[in-house]
């Protein structure tokens, strides 16, 4: 008999995945992915700090910054953080050849991570690599500078990488017990993080009953400009289609499901051992159609893999559509918006997205050093700057990334524009979500398009975030049925979010409850007495009524 | 020295009932039981005095009985104390010998149990019981007191009983008050312990649990001393108490209904169909589903006998030879071994079910007395062990301390 194998071809090989670890931060993560993955994607480390590079697990190891820092860090400046890496860019470009995907991972807010990181990303874009990064942002008692320094960073970032997962530090509360150890709450959001890098490889190169690849994983993030939302859940036992599911969506990424609301596109993958039934299937999509709104389109994959044993994994992409994000700033824009930015710390996820297109316009203003490196490098570049949007497709780049050209201009050097130029444009016809341009230039208009067309020079920067906002009013009444729904629902939820969250921050630890919980109950013969505690358990109740619980 | 008949009485203020055993200890050894009175407790929660007068009443009333019934007057009783603010801990004090010194002295030998007595309590405890658990000379285990053994270091295993002082003094008063002059304070499950386990039991090791009104003491022996020792504030009260917040039935019927129905064991068949209470008058008073009264009662009782073994020293359970001897009387619930079993894995035993529980016509066997009677058993060998320095029981027990030394 003549055993044919299937042909690989459409598959992604793993040797052409690469991870990379960005800073001190993303060597952490990438230490905790090498602890974990068995998948074999390479590991790359880049670092400005020669002690923490040299103590990394990575294969691959580029130091930044070599006569610039001198093996020392950057001192948390991005500036630095810019100027090692571009010192080091012929090894990073050299690293990055020839990748169908990379993962960036970065903790944004230090030098070298909010520093690099765009270049980074821009780098891989230009190697033809489908770039996702997982950005963690500060915590709020680092203070303001590093948040905006690593604020900045992801605007950029959101705009150079085509997918995006950011992970507030902040959110780690939620990961972890509050009396649980320093080190397990780091670990706990590096282990999410290596989890889901792991999930995405799992999808793209495992080959499945129902494929998807990397071109629905593109079209549940095909909105550039956005969040990634992600979440990934493991079950077994009798119940554990809707316990995987129940995991997915208590991923803090996914605030409960709520933020699928507003998705228009959801990836769902199901992967199983040879036990995954169509019964398993069948029950987990309908509960998943609760939190998924019906007009979304779901991308469904399934995959048997006889290492899950009795497991069931889940694992749920999507993206904040482009609409939700600009359509909610366009409200908030009103108000004074610095307050809120501050004043709520926890609720990243449901503000997050309009952030970086509020902040963007303001940071640009108000300091004054950003704008004047973009715009100094930007008037030697000037003649450049309309070839590569001319070059490729322009309805596809430019709408969707307005900030991006001038920016990846801003950074480069002179020599190199000339080569990048027809590389940028090569990933654009190869990978197929770019060639479908029916999806993406429905929603920008023409219009704000011609504008960004019409003038690249310096004020292009002062003229776009104004325009990203603009965008919003016109696109309302061209897709009405699914922005009038979404339009609304981001506010509402909003509103529940932030209470919610302020009623979440307080009654949070155990101990509150039970407290609670002993004043209500009756407690019969002991009635009045001290309350009998062991281990955190009133003894007077009955376990009949407390195991129940 | 020839002995005399000795009489000694044993006071248990427990939290279902106060009871004073009187009992004879002959020339002998043997022992035998006077009299008992016994009456029903009240003022008394989980152990611990919580109403004065009413406890004293009740002592009272039980020291009538007890002097009725055996035609002693009482002067003096040794009392059992207990309450979750006693706890037995292990501590262990190490001498070495100083450099021109070959054997040991007595000297060496008080150092190191100094050391060994040197336990940290809070400052509010005071320690009740400093038992010896053993030596060991140069790493070698010996029981008897190593004095005069060529050694380079002398080590002592303590069991420290200690507890919070103003309740234990409280106690005391009450008993003062009656009045009544106080032998000795022992540890309730030390007392019990005297009573329920022989020699060989504790040399095999043996987990004594007694299930009271109030309260779970515990005593654990290993190779023939105390390991640990403790009390945990959940008792029959609490199953009682669990029954009537589940079922809504008032403290009366739960109780009738606990004693008369209930079911500890997790087998199914046992928990098919109503149980039922009649009234005087033949008609069914109360009707409650046997599987949620007895998941009740059994849920109680698993979480108690857990909390146990979670006390217990890693890997004790598993060095229990002789078994785990239940007493008291919750002890006397149906299917309560299968359930015990269930949560050690090992050999159960627990008392007979007396012919009647009746506090008028009290039986000796009946566990509710196993701490009283467990107390004259205590009196008695601590009046045997003369070999013990003075002091070490207490300066009270000296006072009455009938042979000179």
């Amino acid at each position: 008999m003549i055993s044919y194998s299937r042909d690989p071809k459409q598959e992604i090989p793993t040797s052409s995945v690469k991870i990379l670890g960005l800073g001190g931060a993303g060597a952490n993560m990438l230490e905790r992915i090498a602890l974990d993955s068995q998948e074999g994607a390479q590991l790359v480390s880049l670092n400005t700090d020669m002690r923490t590079l040299s103590a990394s697990l990575a294969k691959e190891k580029i130091q930044l910054g070599i006569t610039l820092t001198k093996g020392l860090g950057t001192g948390g400046d991005p500036e630095l953080g810019q100027r090692a890496v571009l010192e080091a860019e012929a090894e990073v470009r050299n690293v990055l050849k020839d990748q169908k995907i990379v993962f960036l991972c970065v903790g944004l807010g230090g030098g070298t991570g909010s520093g690099a990181a765009p270049i980074i990303a821009r780098i891989a874009r230009e190697e033809g690599a489908f770039v996702i990064v997982f950005a963690t942002m500060p915590f709020l008692f680092e203070g303001s500078r590093r948040r905006e320094q690593a604020e900045t960073a992801l605007n950029q970032l959101a705009v150079l990488s085509n997918a995006l997962v950011t992970f507030d530090n902040n959110r780690m509360g939620e990961l972890v017990l509050a009396k649980q150890g320093i080190h397990e709450a780091f670990g706990a959001a590096d282990k999410m993080i290596s989890e889901s890098i792991k999930a995405v490889i799992r999808l793209v190169v495992r080959p499945g009953l129902i494929h998807v690849g990397l071109d629905e994983l593109i079209t549940a993030l095909r909105t550039t400009r956005s969040r990634c939302l992600f979440g990934s859940g493991i079950a077994d036992g009798k119940d554990r289609a809707s316990k995987a599911l129940r995991n997915a969506l208590s991923s803090p990424l996914l605030d409960q499901g709520a933020l699928l609301k507003d998705a228009q596109s959801v990836l769902v993958h199901l992967s199983g051992g040879e036990s995954l039934t169509l019964f398993d299937i069948e029950l987990l999509m309908q509960s998943l159609q609760k939190h998924v709104p019906d007009q979304a389109q779901l991308l469904f994959g399934a995959a048997i893999d006889s290492s899950m044993g009795d497991n069931l994994s889940i694992t749920l992409i999507s993206s904040l559509p482009e609409e939700a994000l600009v359509s909610s700033p366009s409200t908030t824009q009103s108000t004074p918006t610095t307050k809120p930015v501050k004043h709520i710390p926890r609720p990243v996820e449901p503000p997050e997205p309009k952030r970086p297109i509020l902040k963007l316009p303001e940071k640009i203003i108000t300091e004054p050093r950003q704008p004047k490196l973009i715009d100094d490098i930007f008037n030697d570049q000037e003649n450049v700057a309309p070839k590569p949007t001319a070059v490729q497709t322009p309805e596809l780049e430019l709408p969707a990334k307005p900030v991006a050209p001038p920016h990846q201009i801003a950074i480069e050097p002179v020599v190199k524009s000339d080569i990048p130029l027809p590389e940028v444009a090569r990933p654009e016809t190869y990978e197929r979500p770019f060639a479908e341009p029916e999806l993406i230039p429905t929603q920008p208009p023409q219009a704000s398009i011609a504008k960004h067309e019409a003038r690249p020079e310096p004020p292009i920067i002062a003229s776009s975030p104004p325009a990203q906002v603009e965008q919003p009013n016109p696109e309302i009444p061209v897709v009405p049925v699914q922005n009038e729904p979404s339009a609304p629902l981001p506010r509402e939820p909003k509103v529940d979010l932030a209470s919610s969250f302020q009623l979440k921050i307080d009654p949070k630890n155990p101990a509150d409850q039970d407290e609670l919980s002993f004043k209500k109950t009756p407690r019969g013969r002991f009635e009045g007495e001290n309350p009998n505690v062991l281990d955190g358990e009133d003894l007077d109740l009955p376990p009949f009524l407390r195991k129940k619980k | 020295m020839a002995r005399r008949t000795k009489i000694h009485v044993g006071l248990e203020i427990g939290t279902s009932k106060t009871c004073i055993v009187v009992g004879e200890v002959k020339p002998d050894g043997a022992v035998k039981i006077l009299g008992i009175g016994v009456t029903k407790s009240a003022g008394v929660r989980k152990g611990e005095i919580s109403d004065f007068p009413q406890a004293r009443a009740c002592l009272k009333d039980a020291l009538a009985r007890a002097e009725d019934s055996s035609d002693v007057e009482i002067g003096s009783v040794f009392l059992s104390v207990t309450g979750a603010h006693m706890q037995g801990v292990n501590n262990r004090g190490i001498f070495r010998l100083p450099n021109n010194h070959e054997a040991i002295e007595f000297e060496h030998l008080e150092e190191a149990r100094e050391m060994a007595r040197d336990v940290h309590y809070p400052a509010d405890h005071a320690s009740l019981h400093t038992i010896v658990r053993r030596y060991l000379v140069d790493g070698l285990e010996q029981t008897a007191s190593p004095i005069g053994l060529f050694a380079k270091t002398v080590e002592v295993d303590f069991h420290i009983v200690h507890g919070i002082s103003n309740r234990i003094q409280n106690s005391i008063k009450l008993v003062r008050e009656c009045p009544l002059e106080v032998d000795d304070i022992v540890f309730a499950p030390i007392a019990t312990a005297q009573m329920a386990l022989d020699r060989e039991q504790r040399l095999r090791g043996a987990l004594l649990i007694d299930i009271g009104g109030g309260t779970t003491d515990y005593a654990l022996y290993l190779d023939g001393s105390i390991a640990a020792s403790g009390c945990i504030p959940v008792g029959g009260d609490h199953v009682t108490n669990d029954i009537h917040l589940v079922t809504g039935l008032p403290f009366s019927k739960a109780e009738k209904l606990k004693i008369l129905e209930g079911n500890a064991s997790s087998d199914p068949a046992l928990s098919v169909g109503i149980a039922k209470l009649t009234d005087e008058n033949g008609f069914a008073d109360v009707e409650v589903k046997r599987a949620i009264l007895n998941e009740i009662i059994r849920q109680r009782l698993e979480e108690t006998l857990l909390l146990v073994k979670e006390r217990l020293p890693l890997g004790a359970v598993e060095s229990i030879g002789a078994g785990i001897y239940l007493t008291g009387g919750t002890s006397l619930m149906r299917g309560f071994s299968e359930l015990a079993f269930d949560v050690f894995g090992r050999d159960i035993y627990r008392p007979e079910t007396p012919e009647n529980s009746d506090l008028a016509h009290p039986s000796f066997k009946d566990p509710q007395f196993a701490t009283a009677i467990g107390l004259i058993r205590y009196a008695q060998i601590i009046e045997t062990e003369t070999q013990r320095p003075p002091g070490f029981f207490g300066k009270i027990l000296r006072l009455f301390w009938p042979f000179g030394r």
